[in-house]
């Protein structure tokens, strides 16, 4: 199923959650609302859900008008953050409930609706769980579990919020692709809501990420991180260094104080070069901090008054041999420069820094 | 090397002999001297006493007006418990105070308030005498003032436990599909009965024990509207400590099985979800199944 988002505004108060939204989900799409906290991607989930109502606009399900529609009508599944479970009811009633509180015409019988749920629980891989009761399950274990109530009414849409946030970072890894996997094998469409850049970038289709009860930009994992549409999303995907310059004939120039555009110009960390040599076109700093982290080091170097962060492959570190308080040269390999007005400027590829 | 545990409080050895020697004091030695002296009776004038006419009708009183004004309150104490926790409302703090009043009202002024009331010339005796509903001086009254005193057991124990109810429960039975009246019986209701119980249980307990308010209010008409706690007092009154004692050991003894029955039956619904394996033991369960 389809759904389409038009015009949605809601606030809270004088809150803004979100203002004018328009989105479309086509039907077997995993799309990620990926924002900061209070940035309206759980209040959109919500509404989608027919758990809130918008202040204004309209939701349509398959192009048909779905606003005002009961939650319990709109055949979406949804799992939450600290999962919700009932938990006077075993695993295996959690997991019935959706189809025996189905009107009576409806309802499969007993015997279908255990087919069922233990075909599910099957799927989750916990069906050697069900006659337990939710307090006696891990967190991830009863987050399989709401995803299993959540699919055994066959829902046409899958909602989930935060759906791995309470979750330690192995099982939320684990879990991550499993919820992958199993998108693709129910042809449904999914949307989640996170506030984790690698958590959207490596399960969605596409990322639609969200602040201040705006969207900021749309597109796939790769094109909103390597090509973000605002200096926004440029800092909330990864690590940024930001540099104060001004545009000039198509330059971004950091240290030369005349008169021109005010800029700023994204580099991420990774994206800089360190010599001990002076560097054509380089800035000189001095090394503040080396840390190890896993496969990288990350350098802190003190350019002026302001830090910049480096990431080093081990293998470029042990070429490199940095040492805290030498002097070094740093040069960007590649940018992105937005305008004063938070529009983006083409990107100084050749020169990006002129004295 | 024996591991030593640590606890917040004191020593669970001078912990448990507190608690014991408390209790003993408390509740245990006056309840034990009255124990004593009715046994200077033996077992069957005990009975015999407890078994005569106007005794049994008066145990019957008191407690049939007792189980109707905790019942009374188990449903409507509900309805205002849900009503405080869920819904913003003005003067909510107004009205959450007055939940407690019963609490603090000397109960005899409670009683006589009531009669007032609801007597044939009252506010409110006036109104619903002529429909041949007479409730001063008669066991109905009795079921008024038991269900005012009441009250706030069974909204206090059920407030906390409502506010622990998430919504998000409620709003995944609704996406599940169910009806508000399914969410009700199937999802909350299982989730708050064990303090019901505890709350109707409570107000039973305390409503058996009432005296000050009822005596204003039920004409304590002999076979008819007299609880037990007068009568004991009316034998006192005639020298009859023996005949007294009897009567309140009966009546401790039923109130302590009807207590005793329904916390059994609260810890039970309490404790059916509750880990019957500990959860290692279902972790390696777990670990096996996976691999």
């Amino acid at each position: 199923m389809s759904i389409e988002i038009r015009n949605i505004a809601k606030r809270f108060g004088n809150f803004v959650a979100l203002d004018d939204i328009n989105l479309d989900i086509p039907t077997g799409e995993l799309l990620a609302l990926l924002g900061p906290s209070g940035c309206g991607k759980t209040t959109l989930l919500r509404i989608i859900a027919g758990m809130e109502t918008p202040d204004g606009g309209d939701v349509l399900f398959s192009g048909a008008e779905a606003t005002h529609l009961h939650a319990r009508e709109r055949q979406v599944g949804f799992v939450f953050q600290h999962y919700a479970l009932f938990r006077h009811m075993t695993v295996f009633e959690n997991v019935a409930f959706g189809l025996r509180v189905k009107p009576r015409r409806e309802r499969p019988s007993d015997a279908e609706i255990k087919r069922r749920v233990m075909e599910l629980l099957g799927l989750v891989q916990l069906d050697w769980l069900a006659d337990r009761y939710p307090s006696q399950l891990s967190g991830g274990q009863r987050q399989r579990i709401a995803l299993a109530r959540a699919l055994a009414v066959e829902p046409k849409v899958l909602l989930l919020d935060e759906p791995f946030g309470a979750l330690d970072t192995k099982v939320r890894k684990e879990l991550r692709r499993w919820l992958r996997r199993l998108h693709d094998d129910m042809h449904i469409s999914s949307v989640f809501v996170t506030h984790d850049q690698e958590e959207a970038l490596e399960v969605a289709d596409r990322v639609v990420v969200m602040n201040h009860g705006k969207i900021e930009q749309i597109g796939s994992p790769d094109e909103v991180y390597s090509n973000p549409a605002s200096p926004f999303v440029y800092q909330f995907l990864g690590n940024v260094n930001v540099f104060h310059s001004r545009v000039q004939d198509g330059y971004a120039e950091v240290e030369r104080h005349e008169a021109a555009e005010k800029a700023t110009a994204f580099v991420r960390p990774h994206d800089i070069d360190i010599a001990h040599q002076p560097l054509a076109d380089g800035l000189q700093a001095t090394v503040q901090h080396v840390h190890p982290i896993g496969p990288l080091v990350r350098v802190e170097l003190q350019h002026d008054s302001e830090v910049v962060e480096v990431e080093l492959s081990r293998e470029r570190h042990e070429a490199l041999q940095l040492a805290v308080g030498q002097t070094v040269w740093f040069r960007p390999r590649q940018m992105k420069v937005f305008g004063g007005d938070g529009l983006s400027r083409s990107t100084p590829e050749k020169q990006p820094f002129l004295f | 090397m024996a591991a030593k545990t640590h606890r917040v409080l004191p020593g669970f050895g001078l912990a448990l002999g507190y608690t014991l020697v408390y209790l003993s004091l408390l509740i245990l030695l006056p309840l034990g001297g009255m124990v004593l002296k009715a046994s200077e009776l033996g077992f069957a004038q005990i009975i015999d006493i407890a078994l005569g006419e106007r005794s049994l009708a008066a145990f019957r009183v008191t407690f049939g007006a007792s189980f109707l004004a905790a019942a009374v309150n188990a449903f409507f104490g509900l309805i205002v418990a849900w009503i405080l926790v869920r819904y913003p409302f003005p003067g909510k703090r107004f009205v959450d105070a007055l939940v407690d009043l019963p609490f603090a009202l000397p109960t005899a002024v409670a009683g006589i308030t009531l009669a007032t009331l609801y007597a044939g010339n009252g506010w409110l005796g006036r109104f619903i005498e002529p429909l041949g509903i007479k409730v001063a001086y008669t066991p109905l009254g009795i079921v008024v003032a038991l269900t005012f005193i009441t009250l706030p057991f069974v909204v206090r124990t059920l407030q906390p436990v409502i506010e622990d109810i998430e919504t998000e429960v409620e709003e995944a039975a609704a996406s599940l599909g169910a009806s508000r009246w399914q969410t009700f019986v199937k999802v909350i209701f299982p989730a708050i009965f064990p303090a019901l119980l505890t709350g109707f249980a409570l107000a039973f307990a305390r409503a058996v024990g009432e005296y000050g308010s009822v005596i204003f209010i039920a004409g304590n008409l002999p076979l008819i509207s007299e609880i037990v706690p007068l009568l004991i007092i009316s034998k006192l009154e005639q020298y009859d400590v023996l005949g007294a004692t009897a009567l309140a050991v009966v009546m401790l003894a039923l109130s302590f099985i009807l207590l005793l029955a329904v916390n059994l039956l609260q810890w039970w619904s309490a404790n059916r979800h509750k880990n019957s394996e500990p959860l290692e033991v279902a972790a390696a369960r777990a670990s096996g199944g996976a691999a």
